[in-house]
């Protein structure tokens, strides 16, 4: 497919085609409204070829922060850079490379998904002479192709999102990226479009995404950034994370409530103790030797019925490092 | 070159689709094309029933004086005449249908003809002030045009008039005009307006925002869809101008090319003012709070000349004002003021100007805050 852009033949310009550079280069990145701080002294990189979720609740500065980079948004201050083009500076090269679904999927519902997509392609320049055939091969993609003809109104939820899915993948773009994919979808419509951003990585595009939803950032993302209140808390793959910031959970049925809390609390690697009545979940730093230390303070008091050990979720380590639950 | 094409073929589409959208909106569509006509039906109806007032008179004498007493006050141009007994027109003022009733004596004749002072009584239901002054004005007028009438040789002084223009042009020929004009902001304003914060309040602005097509192509073809859609509502307003009410234009080439120029310059106004508001709802207030009163400053129910000069500066800072000096001229040859055509186009093409580069920056300049 042959795309018009405009600058190519500048020789000052960065080379997207090269491998070597970071997708996405944020520097310092923030963004103030009045004396609201959406975003503050961000910087992050992301690689090609990954898919990297930006996790957080709602209001924590993920779509200020994706507006950013796509350059619908200016910062205060700080820079952000696609595939090397300055967002400020290059905007249009920066879009010619960048394929949306923005979160409220930005269709023209009154227009068929025939008429969307066929916009799509004059705004993107590409060829008449393979815009139809593009268009069908991502209508078959995101499995429209036999509502071609319908008004997008007349979609469901999933149906939208993997329309406006499908629009954003017709220019080819390098990296995408999607702004709560499967937010106000079911759950099977939401497997569906899991299936199409894992495609994606397979085809080596590089996907940004962002979400409230833990076990998707789970499913889909080789990294994953952790965004509270605008500033960055965490960065690493969901396994790194879990791992330094998670520990080990313990979780123990007794007969009996257990009195002896602060004695549990007291030792070693241990970061934190809740008691649900007969239920103790007790969180170990690392992988401690410490759980027999805890089953003979335990067993003292009384009998244990149930012992289990296993990893933290994402919620435990989203709650532990910022100290309130992801969708509170 | 290739660059060229890219931002025709962007123009294209947005044109194409804004035309699309437009016409899936029905009830807007008929509210567009018809709120024009309304507004000429509703102004014309207005003058045909507001200029004149309507008066009774009573012939109590029905002799040769009498009746060219009541041809004078027919040629007054100031009164809706009907003649009605004493207590017909009695019944009529009381109801408000009519605004004065005059009576002629029935002894008219006799004291005329012995040279003897008469009484006209004049009822007047002065409600409305101007209907009364009207009267106070018309009635001696009716007088003194019935006596040089009457007595040739006793009246001696009679106006010589020199007309400007070759034929008088009446009150609804001028006012129509100026209703296609209000019909240019209105329509124009309406269809680039809403198109605009429809992107907005769809939230498919980022479609736009997010390509890498020139803001400059995207603003055109958002234009030119307002402009298709806007002129069906002018062809119907021109269509009732000319074929119904019979008001035709004596150059046909300024006529097309002003038309065209205003609806460019309200278009752009529509565009730049559903950019920055962008919700359909503010819009729309706010479109027809600029409209109306633009309408009312600019001389559109006279020539602004005529008026206070603060209103005269006023007019003058508004493009509505130049609107209506070019296409009156383009109807009836009128000079509504000393400029010239050729500098009431400069300056209208520069408001039209002004606004399309205004409004691409203002898009160009546009963001999503969240």
């Amino acid at each position: 497919m042959r795309v018009v852009r405009p600058n190519e033949a500048m020789t000052n310009q960065p080379d997207s085609t090269d491998n070597t550079l970071p997708a996405i280069e944020m520097q310092d990145l923030s963004k103030t409204f009045g004396s609201f701080h959406a975003v503050e002294h961000l910087t992050l990189t992301v690689q090609q070829g990954e898919v990297f979720g930006l996790l957080g609740p709602n209001g924590s500065g993920k779509t200020t922060t994706i507006n950013m980079i796509s350059g619908l948004t200016v910062p205060t201050s700080g820079t952000v850079k696609v595939l090397g083009y300055d967002v400020r500076h290059n905007a249009r090269e920066v879009r010619q490379i960048l394929g949306a679904v923005p979160q409220e999927t930005a269709l023209y519902e009154e227009l068929s998904a025939w008429t969307n997509m066929d916009f799509h392609t004059d705004l993107f320049g590409i060829p008449r002479s393979e815009k139809k055939q593009r268009i069908n091969d991502m209508l078959a993609l995101v499995q429209l192709a036999d509502r071609k003809n319908s008004r997008v109104s007349t979609f469901s939820g999933g149906m939208k999102r993997r329309l406006a899915l499908g629009r954003a993948l017709l220019h080819d773009p390098k990296l995408v990226y999607l702004d709560e994919p499967t937010l106000g979808v079911d759950v099977q419509a939401r497997r569906v479009i899991w299936d199409y951003i894992l495609q994606l990585r397979s085809q080596g595009k590089t996907v940004l995404i962002t979400t409230n939803y833990l076990e998707e950032a789970q499913a889909l993302c080789d990294r994953l950034a952790i965004i509270d209140r605008g500033k960055l808390i965490a960065v690493d793959t969901p396994e790194h994370l879990k791992q330094t910031y998670g520990g080990s959970v313990v979780e123990l049925e007794t007969a009996h409530t257990i009195t002896a809390i602060d004695k549990i609390r007291a030792l070693q690697d241990i970061k934190e103790v809740k008691q649900e009545n007969t239920r103790l979940i007790i969180t170990i730093q690392g992988t401690s030797n410490v759980v027999p230390q805890i089953i003979n303070i335990v067993s003292q008091e009384g009998e244990i019925r149930d012992i289990a050990i296993r990893e933290p979720n994402l919620d435990e380590i989203f709650l532990r490092l910022t100290g309130t639950a992801l969708r509170d | 070159m290739s660059r060229i094409f890219y931002n025709l073929r962007v123009i294209w589409a947005c044109m194409k689709k804004d035309i699309k959208v437009s016409l899936t909106d029905r009830v807007f569509v008929i509210l567009g094309v018809f709120l024009p006509v309304n507004f000429l039906i509703l102004f014309s109806l207005f003058v045909l029933s507001g200029g004149q007032a309507p008066t009774a008179v009573v012939m109590n004498d029905t002799g040769p004086y009498a009746q060219q007493f009541y041809r004078s006050l027919a040629g007054a141009h100031s009164f809706i005449l009907q003649k009605a007994t004493a207590s017909q027109a009695q019944r009529l003022i009381q109801a408000g249908r009519i605004v004065a009733v005059v009576t002629i004596p029935a002894d008219f004749e006799t004291r005329i003809q012995n040279n003897q002072p008469v009484q006209v009584d004049v009822a007047v239901n002065n409600l409305n002030t101007d209907f009364t002054n009207d009267i106070r004005r018309a009635v001696p007028l009716s007088i003194t045009a019935f006596y040089a009438k009457a007595f040739p040789n006793v009246v001696t002084v009679v106006p010589q008039e020199t007309d400007q223009y070759r034929q008088d042009t009446d009150y609804i020929p001028y006012l129509t005009v100026s209703i296609l004009v209000i019909a240019l902001v209105v329509g124009g304003l309406l269809q680039s307006g809403t198109s605009a914060a429809r992107e907005w309040e769809n939230a498919t602005m980022k479609e736009l925002l997010l390509s890498p097509a020139s803001r400059w192509a995207i603003v055109t073809g958002k234009m030119l869809g307002a402009l298709v859609m806007s002129l069906a509502s002018v062809l119907v307003v021109l269509g009732v101008l000319i074929f119904l009410i019979g008001v035709r234009p004596l150059y046909w080439s300024e006529m097309v090319g002003f038309t065209l120029l205003t609806l460019a310059i309200f278009i752009a106004l529509g565009t730049l003012l559903g950019t920055l508001l962008k919700q359909r709802q503010a819009f729309t207030g706010l479109a027809f709070g600029v409209a109306i009163p633009l309408f009312f400053v600019s001389g559109a129910f006279g020539p602004i000349s005529f008026n206070v000069p603060i209103l005269q500066v006023v007019a003058q800072i508004t493009p509505v004002y130049y609107a209506i000096v070019l296409l009156q001229h383009a109807f009836h040859g009128f000079a509504l003021n000393t400029y010239g055509i050729a500098a009431n186009t400069l300056i209208l093409a520069g408001f039209a100007l002004g606004f399309i580069l205004l409004s691409a920056f203002v898009l160009r300049r546009s963001t999503v805050a969240n």
